[in-house]
């Protein structure tokens, strides 16, 4: 028995010594670390070949362009072009940056779809293109058999450029006046300029030439207009000692680069803008030879801020000190070359008309109108020599009914579009609208009161969506016919934006589609060829692409080499005139007058709310059709959104006046809605005031931003301005109680 | 050939930045052009920041006061790639204790090498900045989404850690053309990194500090002889007073901007010279 | 039936007793396993560490247990070394604690980096200017040596000592012992102080940093010296509660005063270095980096002032001159008492130079970060102690850990009867 545990002990121990001395575990203690370097689970990027490709991001307005890298049949990285007409050096936004996670992510439309309610649910069943463009067409034969084409309309998220076009010829073949573009400040922009110039056009800004910017709430750093050229103009202006001043309730990114911050009370920008025209008026200080050489209507202007405008009146609605005012407006006009720029936030919301009249009269009593460094009017893109639509007698009766939204008509004259209004019509005469078709934009997401938004389109008795991607709108639709996104396919992107320099963006494929979708362009073609007669006629093309290359003619190879053409920037020269019967600029006339004297629309009031909830714009968000991508919610502060939970920001004044210390739990109630939400102390904001960032609290899209913070538009009503139509909300009235 | 190499290569590069707070808007570019540029995961939750890998970071810092004196600020954060008091004795890699993050002698980047580093988090410890990320998680990406990875750099794997290398690949990449090409030297051109290539504003200018035509030079003008001190008035760096002697310099015409650079006794001025640490 | 196991003269509790108290720890053990098993098959997300707080509680307990297993490199150097022999009736035990603590230390490594599989780069791709190599490499050497010195102690055992080869092995080893007892308490002293030099070289960690002596940062010195002076400590005090649960009498008095005694020396004058040492960085090392020291303490209720007062004053003065005065020293609440404090002051300090100096914002736009640990965590840092205390039980039993306990404890013929 001794001897056995003996000899078992020396074969253990001898045993481990040999192994020891073996190769063995030393080559398992290695091949362990070699596998803990290369789990399976841990992608290995696949190389290849290397390319870039130069093309123009669709993401916003700016319409960038951009470089994207390839490997193999991959796209890698977009990066900003070095040289382009936004002058953006190589630099790209966020978003834009962002892009191949909206391709290569998990929330895109995989090809079409058809909504089914089985038993109370609803889900969507893939199905053919054919079958798709099938259904479209069939609905709006019937429609069209029914002799009401009029009720067929079609929300788009832009109106330039050869798609948006096809839609119109479309809707415009098939008899339906009702093509309406999502709103922005464009929209106010272009009512003014018909008003006081009789152009129909959009206003360039030439931020890069000029010596003072007047910005009211205008979010130049944090993504208005176009925003890489936001940024480099307002680094080049203090580089060169410039001036910006800043009108907001906020302290933005741009009030704090400002040299100037005016703590302005929201809603007071037309008041500000006109009590500075008065000061500047009465000291003298106007440009009279651009006054008097060519605008109309100045004494009346003149007395009518005299009479309302005076400063220490002034000073009683915006909060600001009469002083701080006059010092303002003669700095600007003491300036060469002034700017002042219109547009709260990214400007992807209208103001009201006398807002943008005031600020574009401020403009003008300086000279600053199509002066370099000035507001310049530039023409509407007409490359589109399309021939024209034959219209059937069916075609006319519905275009002769006119539009659903009153845009144009007797009531809104000014107007091209009033989306609020759409749907306010379809929620207050259900069945008018029997069909809308939905392209490139989020309304039941971005619309202020989305809640509404979404009740009416749950009226709407068939509604197509185009979108890409799975958002609020298209979980709404009957029919998706996904269209392919901007790195997959051709489109022409007009560039307005502010913009001085005309310049068509060339979208490229810089991958083939990955999915079973189909261009926006082509899916129009197929439905009108499927409508026949007249309509089909109206589309003498074999495809979109072809379409295209027509439109584009000669200034094909050039633009599908740098992915852009530019023109030379407009001439800045006051000598270009004005449309106008007189040929001048309009300060004032009876119409304008009405508009200056009507007070401010103001939003719901009452004790109950004894707050004003102010919606910002974050560069670090979108707020419209494309939802924010991972990359970009990574960046978002976490005292912007923790969790899941969204921040509402205060001053630690009032959140002491309401017993609310930061990180608490508060519901935030508004006439139009309520939502739970986390305070934020925050000493930039003004006391009174509660301020949220659009572009969150999504229910649609993935994980990785859906049910996050709350969507400020579920609290927010729409405001109409009253001279436009345009829904011009800026805010509401709230209160905030703890939870 | 060998011996022209030597040559050009004599006088060792010190790649470093110089960010210009005044021209930051805070929008987030360089994050996101680092994040798409160097394969940088994601999480479905990045709102608690301790855990979200972010190799360039952008504080938001203020001046304290209340409204409307209130002042904010930007300022962008990736490592600093400190150079320590004596070449190569930065906080972290002097630590590290498997030579998993390494100074670069020829270029001052401090590197970072994912599949030596067991993660034991010592140089997270060491660094002041929080440059440093650890994966506490399997990078995951959504189904598809690995399509769009960079083969210049590699996908890192759980527990490890990782940082803003100054995106040594575009060096490499760079460096190999230049050879390629007969060249003498990487212009500065050709080596730029992601982030100041993205960044909107202009805000960030990167080359290096040794050469004297390259803009960060001129800007930050440094004293090789004081720890590469900046004489620029404007310029300031992270927690000198440490000793990291970083690569990263920062320009604001703000006094309080430039104090939160560095701590302070109540008594002190900013930027009032101080001779740093010695340390071992 | 484990009788023939069992040290020949000793008396132990019923097989039944043993085996469910070892069922009992090992309830507690198998919940650490299954969260140190979390640890390395998930990763560490199972933990509430973060970037900020890389370091975080069972680090704490790793150097806090290395500090406490100090008992064992100080005695073998103060008997072998220094010939103090009367502290052979207490060195098996402190070569005990010692050896469980180590592993444990060990243990905790393994769980706590990111990579386990590729901890061993320590040693293949060393930089010879980390603390942490040093610390690898001394901590494994001193653990081989812990290790040889526990053997001696297993080949004691009744059985196995039968064994010629084995008997003989162990008279050699004993022998030999001195050689390992001063290997042992030269990488002690290094590794001990390594261990302080991990923090006390982060010069971006103005909490921590010290200045340095040669490469070697005043808390080197301070951590190795602590530990030789907490450590006896602790060894008393696990002593005492061993004794307090076996309800015997296991070492003599004068051992226990006498190391009691070295214990209270060496607190007295490391708490004088330390106290000159705090005092330093308050006024000369921090200042220096533009920081007032009372920021430190300044933020949050954890980290206040009596942080400070605690470690220094409360479990440092206190317990030295407890057990430097013979009055106090010799009357067993007080130097228990004072035992007690001792530990839980140097864990304290190994607390504070760890988590403190993550908590500690640097930057001045950067804030505190505070964190509370996960039941993974909780679990896998209780996990040493379970095992330590089923090692303690098993060696106990079986092993002849205290030579005095037989002349105590002399077995009374008839309860021997009884119990046959
Ligand atoms: N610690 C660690 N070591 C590693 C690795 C690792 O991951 N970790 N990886 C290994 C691998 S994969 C590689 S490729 C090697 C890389 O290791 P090395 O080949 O040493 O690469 P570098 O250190 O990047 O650069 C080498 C030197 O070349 C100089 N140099 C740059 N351009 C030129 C030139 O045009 N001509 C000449 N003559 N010199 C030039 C640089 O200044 C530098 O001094 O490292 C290996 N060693
Ligand atoms: N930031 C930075 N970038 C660098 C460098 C640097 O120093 N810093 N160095 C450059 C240099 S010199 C080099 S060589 C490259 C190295 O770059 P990579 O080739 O990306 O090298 P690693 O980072 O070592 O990662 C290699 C990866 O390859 C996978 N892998 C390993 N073995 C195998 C295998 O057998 N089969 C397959 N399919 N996959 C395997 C693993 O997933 C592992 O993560 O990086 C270059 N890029
Ligand atoms: S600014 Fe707009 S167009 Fe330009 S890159 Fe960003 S998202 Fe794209
Ligand atoms: S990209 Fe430029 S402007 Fe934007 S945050 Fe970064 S450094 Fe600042
Ligand atoms: S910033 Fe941090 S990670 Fe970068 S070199 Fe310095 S210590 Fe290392
Ligand atoms: S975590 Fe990695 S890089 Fe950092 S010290 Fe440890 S081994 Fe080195
Ligand atoms: S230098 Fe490169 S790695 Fe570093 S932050 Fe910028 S983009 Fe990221
Ligand atoms: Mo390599």
């Amino acid at each position: 028995m001794k001897l056995s545990r003996r000899c078992f002990l020396s074969f253990v121990l001898g045993g481990a010594a040999g192994t020891a001395l073996t190769p063995l575990p030393w080559k398992l203690t290695d091949d362990l670390s070699i596998w803990s370097q290369n789990w399976p689970w841990t992608p290995v990027p696949p190389d290849g070949a290397t390319n870039f490709v130069n093309s123009t991001c669709e993401l916003c307005p700016a319409h960038c362009g951009i470089t994207v890298r390839t490997v193999a049949d991959r796209a890698v990285k977009i990066e900003g072009q070095e040289e382009n007409a936004n002058k953006t050096g190589g630099g790209a936004c966020l978003l834009g940056l962002s892009g191949l996670q909206l391709l290569y992510g998990p929330t895109r439309v995989q090809g079409p779809l058809k909504r089914i309610e089985e038993n109370g649910t609803i889900r969507f069943q893939p199905i053919s293109w054919q079958q798709a463009i099938d259904e479209v067409v069939a609905k709006m034969a019937e429609l069209r058999s029914q002799g009401k084409p009029q009720s067929v309309a079609c929300l788009s998220g832009r109106d330039v450029g050869t798609v948006p076009q096809l839609f119109k010829r479309l809707l415009k073949a098939y008899g339906s006046a009702n093509f309406v573009s999502m709103p922005s400040v464009e929209d106010a922009y272009a009512s003014a300029l018909r008003l006081t110039q009789g152009i129909d056009g959009f206003v360039g800004l030439d931020v890069e030439n000029t010596d003072f910017i007047l910005s009211f709430g205008s979010a130049l750093l944090d993504g208005y207009g176009s925003p890489q050229r936001m940024m480099q103009a307002v680094g080049r202006l203090k580089k060169q000692r410039g001036t910006l001043v800043q009108a907001e309730s906020r302290l933005s990114n741009t009030a704090a680069k400002a040299d100037i911050w005016l703590a302005i009370k929201p809603g007071s920008e037309a008041a500000l803008a006109l009590g500075m025209a008065q000061v500047i008026i009465s000291r003298g200080r106007y440009n009279s030879d651009f006054v008097n050489a060519h605008t109309e209507g100045f004494d009346s202007f003149a007395a009518m801020v005299k009479e309302k405008y005076a400063p220490s009146a002034v000073a009683e609605v915006t909060g600001i000190a009469p002083e701080v005012i006059a010092q303002t407006a003669l700095a600007f006009a003491g300036a060469k070359n002034p700017l002042a720029i219109c547009g709260r936030g990214k400007g992807q919301t209208p103001v009201s008309l006398k807002e943008v009249l005031a600020i574009q009269a401020l403009n003008a009593l300086v000279g600053s109108i199509n002066r370099k460094g000035g507001a310049q009017t530039m023409p509407t893109y007409d490359y589109l020599n399309w021939p024209a639509v034959e219209l059937d007698v069916t075609a006319q009766t519905g275009i002769a009914k006119g539009r659903l939204d009153g845009a144009g008509s007797d009531k809104y004259p000014h107007v091209g579009s009033l989306a609020h209004r759409l749907i306010e019509a379809i929620d207050a005469s259900a069945g008018e609208l029997q069909m809308l078709l939905v392209a490139e934009c989020n309304p039941c997401y971005s619309l202020p009161d989305s809640d509404k938004v979404k009740a009416a389109f749950e009226k709407i008795p068939f509604i197509v969506s185009f979108s890409s991607f799975m958002d609020e709108t298209a979980r709404q639709a009957d029919l998706i016919l996904p269209n392919h996104v901007y790195l997959e396919r051709y489109e022409d992107v007009p560039v307005m934006a502010g913009t001085v320099q005309p310049t068509i963006g060339l979208c490229q494929p810089v991958v083939s589609p990955l999915l079973n979708t189909q261009h926006l362009g082509d899916s129009i073609i197929k439905i009108a060829l499927g409508l026949q007669g007249n309509i089909a006629k109206a589309f003498p093309w074999k495809n979109y692409e072809s379409c295209l290359m027509e439109t584009l003619g000669d200034q094909w190879p050039l633009m599908s080499d740098q992915g852009y053409w530019a023109s030379e920037a407009a001439a800045s020269s006051s000598e270009r005139g004005f449309s106008t019967a007189s040929g001048k600029l309009i300060l004032m006339n009876g119409t304008l007058g009405a508009i200056f004297m009507a007070e401010a629309p103001v939003t719901a009031s009452g004790g109950d709310y004894p707050l004003q909830l102010i919606p910002y714009d974050s560069i670090r968000l979108t707020s419209g059709y494309v939802g924010t991508p991972p990359f970009m919610i990574k960046t978002v502060e976490d005292t912007v959104l923790k969790g899941q939970e969204g921040f509402v920001a205060l001053n630690p004044e009032t959140g002491k006046s309401l017993g609310l210390a930061s990180g608490d739990m508060a519901t935030l109630i508004t006439p139009v809605g309520q939502a739970s939400v986390r305070v934020h102390h925050d000493d930039g904001v003004m006391p009174g005031v509660l301020s949220m960032p659009r572009g969150l609290g999504h229910s649609a899209y993935d994980s990785f931003l859906a049910a996050k913070g709350v969507n400020i538009n579920q609290l927010i009503g729409t405001m109409e301005d009253p001279a436009s139509g345009l829904d011009a909300a800026w805010g509401i009235r709230a209160k905030l109680v703890k939870a | 050939m060998k011996q022209t190499q030597t040559q050009n290569q004599h006088r060792p590069k010190r790649y470093g930045m110089a960010i210009d707070l005044d021209k930051c808007t805070g929008c987030g570019s360089c994050m996101v052009a680092c994040f798409a540029e160097n394969n940088v995961p994601f999480k479905q939750d990045e709102t608690d920041k301790l855990l979200s890998i972010t190799w360039m970071r952008v504080y938001k810092i203020t001046n304290g006061k209340k409204f409307p004196e209130t002042e904010v600020c930007y300022l962008p954060r990736p490592c600093q790639h400190c150079a320590g008091q004596h070449e190569g004795h930065s906080p972290c890699v002097s630590v590290c204790p498997a030579t998993a993050t390494d100074y670069s002698a020829d270029t001052g980047i401090v590197s970072q090498i994912y599949t030596r580093c067991f993660g034991c988090r010592y140089c997270m410890a060491a660094c002041p900045y929080h440059a440093r990320y650890f994966n506490w998680w399997d990078p995951v990406w959504p189904a598809g989404m690995e399509r769009y990875l960079s083969p210049n750099v590699s996908p890192r794997m759980r527990g490890v850690v990782e940082k803003c290398s100054f995106c040594f690949h575009r060096y490499q990449l760079a460096r190999d053309k230049a050879y390629l090409e007969g060249k003498r030297a990487v212009s500065e051109a050709e080596y730029q990194t992601a982030c100041t290539q993205a960044c909107p504003a202009g805000a960030i200018v990167f080359g290096d500090l040794n050469n004297s035509e390259h803009a960060v030079y001129q800007i930050v003008q440094p004293d090789a002889h004081n720890h590469y001190k900046s004489k620029n008035p404007y310029a300031f760096r992270l927690l000198e007073r440490l000793g990291t002697n970083t690569k990263v310099y920062y320009l604001s015409s703000r006094e309080w901007v430039r104090k939160a650079g560095d701590n302070y006794l109540a008594n002190e001025e900013p930027g009032a010279s101080h001779a740093p640490n010695q340390h071992g | 039936m484990d009788s023939a196991l069992i040290p020949e003269g000793v008396k132990r509790c019923a097989l039944w007793k043993f085996l469910l108290g070892l069922f009992l720890v090992g309830l507690v053990l198998a919940w650490g396993v299954y969260a140190m098993l979390l640890c390395w098959i998930k990763g560490l997300n199972q933990t509430n560490m973060n970037d900020y707080y890389g370091f975080a509680l069972w680090i704490w307990a790793d150097l806090a247990v290395i500090a406490l297993g100090g008992g064992a490199f100080f005695s073998g150097l103060l008997k072998y070394v220094f010939g103090k022999d009367d502290l052979k009736n207490i060195i098996n035990y402190a070569v005990l604690i010692g050896f469980i603590c180590y592993s444990s230390a060990l243990l905790i490594l393994a769980i706590d980096v990111g990579q386990p599989l590729r901890s061993w780069f320590i040693f293949w791709h060393a930089n010879v200017h980390s603390m942490l190599t040093e610390v690898a490499f001394c901590l494994s050497c001193y653990f081989a040596v812990l290790t040889i010195e526990y053997i001696p102690l297993i080949l004691e055992n009744r059985q196995v000592d039968k064994v010629p080869f084995f008997h003989n092995l162990s008279h050699n080893m004993h022998s030999a012992m001195a050689v390992f007892a001063a290997t042992g308490a030269f990488l002690s002293f290094f590794h001990q102080g390594s261990l302080g030099g991990v923090s006390g070289v982060l010069f971006g960690r103005p909490f921590s940093y010290r200045e340095h002596i040669l490469i070697w940062p005043y808390t080197f010195f301070l951590f190795t010296w602590s530990a030789a002076a907490y450590g006896p400590s602790f060894t008393l005090f696990i002593t005492w509660l061993t004794e307090k649960i076996t309800r015997k009498k296991l070492v003599k008095d004068n051992t226990i005063f006498l190391l009691a005694k070295i214990s209270g020396w060496m607190i007295l004058t490391y708490i004088t270095a330390k106290s000159a040492d705090t005092l330093y960085w308050m006024f000369k090392t921090a200042p220096a980096q533009g920081l007032n020291w009372e920021f430190f303490y300044s933020n949050n209720a954890l980290y206040g002032k009596w942080i400070l007062f605690t470690e220094i004053v409360l479990c440092g003065w206190l317990p030295a001159l407890l057990l430097v005065f013979k009055p106090t020293r010799e009357n067993a609440f007080l130097r228990v008492l004072a035992t007690l404090l001792g530990i839980i002051g140097v864990s304290l300090n190994r607390w504070v130079m760890v988590l403190q100096t993550m908590a500690v914002p640097v930057l001045t736009f950067d804030m505190w970060a505070l964190y509370m640990p996960s039941w993974q965590e909780v679990a896998t840092t209780i996990l040493p102690v379970a095992y330590g205390v089923i090692l303690i039980m098993i060696s106990y039993r079986y092993l002849p850990i205290f030579p005095q306990e037989k002349e105590l404890n002399p077995i009374n013929a008839t309860a021997e009867e009884a119990a046959a």
